[in-house]
């Protein structure tokens, strides 16, 4: 059992209890709720393997799902993202880095960061709520919440980065 | 197999990714009540809108059949029409009269439904066969109807097979027929132009009648019963000798697609045609 396992797991349990238990509640505006968990896959590993970003992903979402009490909903957004996570990151990387590259702002530069993190956290929003919501007749409402929603969460994720990188 | 394995080691995550989107699929539709009710309607209209096409095509295998019911349906219940509204017409004057006659018109015909084999349009003098015979109760000389008008006349029968003169038919085709309601009467006849029209003679002049009004069989023949459809009054002209009106008829059968149609036989026509001959005979006699 690697320390990079044990890291991702306390990552894991504490993403799991910011959310359930402060973020969950917070309804900026009324429509805008920080999903902070996507911080999760987006600090995923390069070259992590697939079946186990999925399986990170799945279950990441299934116990948020569980305490939120909306079973599927993160689940299945969340598979997505991890699906599309390895193929996103290798965009952003350059070829000649390491390995195992820990994926942070400081480690592939700020404004490759951003663009990184915002198209995950953007995508992701936009299918959870598409899933919460089932259907597209207020598609503006849509829009606002992932919109409203993702910039939220893009502010938490650089505050917890420029935390990091110091 | 080898570039089968090779295949499903290297992409193995996409069903892993498949099989994790179907569980929380169905998660999302089995706890969540408005995902569950909107994912089951649409379940239900797919299945409703296959079910509709599985149900269109076999209706569309048993269209045969179904053609076949209506075309005697069709037959019965013009029957019926024309001697409801002849009824009708009559009604104030004496109620049990009619019940009589009703009763007694509609038990001496006897339908025998045939399918056309073989038909022309392109002649001068067409002919049309039919695929019941002498073996099902045809005889020359019976009438032959559609669902929607006269056909013919028999003319020869074997066995299995008839041949029918159709209204088509310049030589031999004389059907007697009436305005409907009005009771005067002429006869039907073909001028080879155009099959969809014919022409009806020998209409008095003091005939009050419309364009659109129906001709229908005369029932002084003792080839069709009263009231088949025969078509819509569409022209009228002077006759040749200007002592009558010719009626340009369009004929309410499309003879181009004719497929079921019913051999009428009149069970009192032997009598009727015995007794005319019997009449023609003794006045022959009496003129001698």
């Amino acid at each position: 059992m690697s320390i990079q396992l044990f890291r991702q797991l306390g990552w894991f349990v504490l993403l799991v209890l910011v959310q359930v238990l402060v973020l969950n509640h917070i309804h900026l505006f009324g429509i805008a709720v920080p999903l902070l968990y996507i911080y999760f896959p987006i600090t995923l590993q390069r070259n992590t393997p697939h079946w186990a970003a999925l399986l990170w992903c799945f279950t990441l979402g299934l116990t948020i799902d569980v305490f939120s009490n909306t079973p599927g909903l993160a689940a299945g957004s969340l598979t997505l993202i991890g699906l599309l996570q390895p193929f996103w990151l290798e965009l952003f990387v350059p070829r000649d880095s390491i390995e195992n590259l820990e994926v942070s702002a400081v480690t592939i530069g700020w404004g490759k960061f951003i663009v990184y993190a915002s198209a995950l956290i953007v995508l992701f929003c936009l299918i959870f709520f598409a899933l919460e919501a089932f259907n597209f007749f207020n598609w503006i409402r849509w829009l606002e919440y992932a919109g409203a929603s993702a910039t939220l969460t893009m502010v938490l994720i650089v505050a917890i980065e420029s935390v990091r990188g110091r | 197999m080898r570039n089968l394995l090779d295949f499903l080691r290297k992409y193995h995550y996409w069903f892993l990714f498949i099989l994790l989107e179907v569980i929380s699929a169905l998660l999302l539709f089995r706890y969540n009540s408005y995902q569950n009710s909107a994912w089951l309607s649409s379940a239900n209209v797919l299945v409703g809108k296959m079910n509709e096409i599985e149900s269109s095509v076999t209706a569309f295998f048993s269209m045969t059949r179904a053609n076949e019911e209506l075309t005697l349906r069709n037959f019965y219940l013009e029957r019926q029409v024309s001697q409801l509204r002849r009824l009708y017409t009559e009604a104030t004057q004496d109620t049990t009269v009619m019940e009589r006659q009703e009763r007694q018109f509609l038990s001496q015909y006897r339908i025998i439904p045939a399918k056309v084999v073989s038909n022309t349009l392109n002649k001068q003098e067409n002919l049309m066969t039919i695929d019941k015979g002498r073996a099902d109760g045809v005889e020359v000389d019976m009438g032959v109807a559609s669902g929607s008008g006269v056909v013919g006349v028999v003319y020869l029968v074997s066995d299995h097979y008839s041949v029918v003169i159709p209204v088509l038919n310049t030589a031999m085709s004389r059907i007697s027929c009436a305005i409907r309601d009005r009771n005067y009467f002429g006869y039907l006849r073909w001028n080879g132009v155009d099959p969809a029209v014919a022409f009806v003679d020998d209409i008095p002049r003091h005939a009050h009648f419309k364009r659109g009004e129906w001709i229908v069989t005369s029932g002084y023949s003792s080839i069709f019963p009263p009231g088949v459809l025969v078509g819509q009054i569409e022209k009228v002209f002077n006759s040749n000798d200007g002592l009558s009106y010719k009626l340009q008829v369009r004929l309410s059968t499309d003879f181009g697609c004719l497929r079921d149609v019913c051999v009428i036989s009149d069970k009192n026509v032997g009598e009727r045609v015995r007794l005319m001959e019997a009449a023609q005979d003794s006045l022959k006699g009496l003129r001698k």
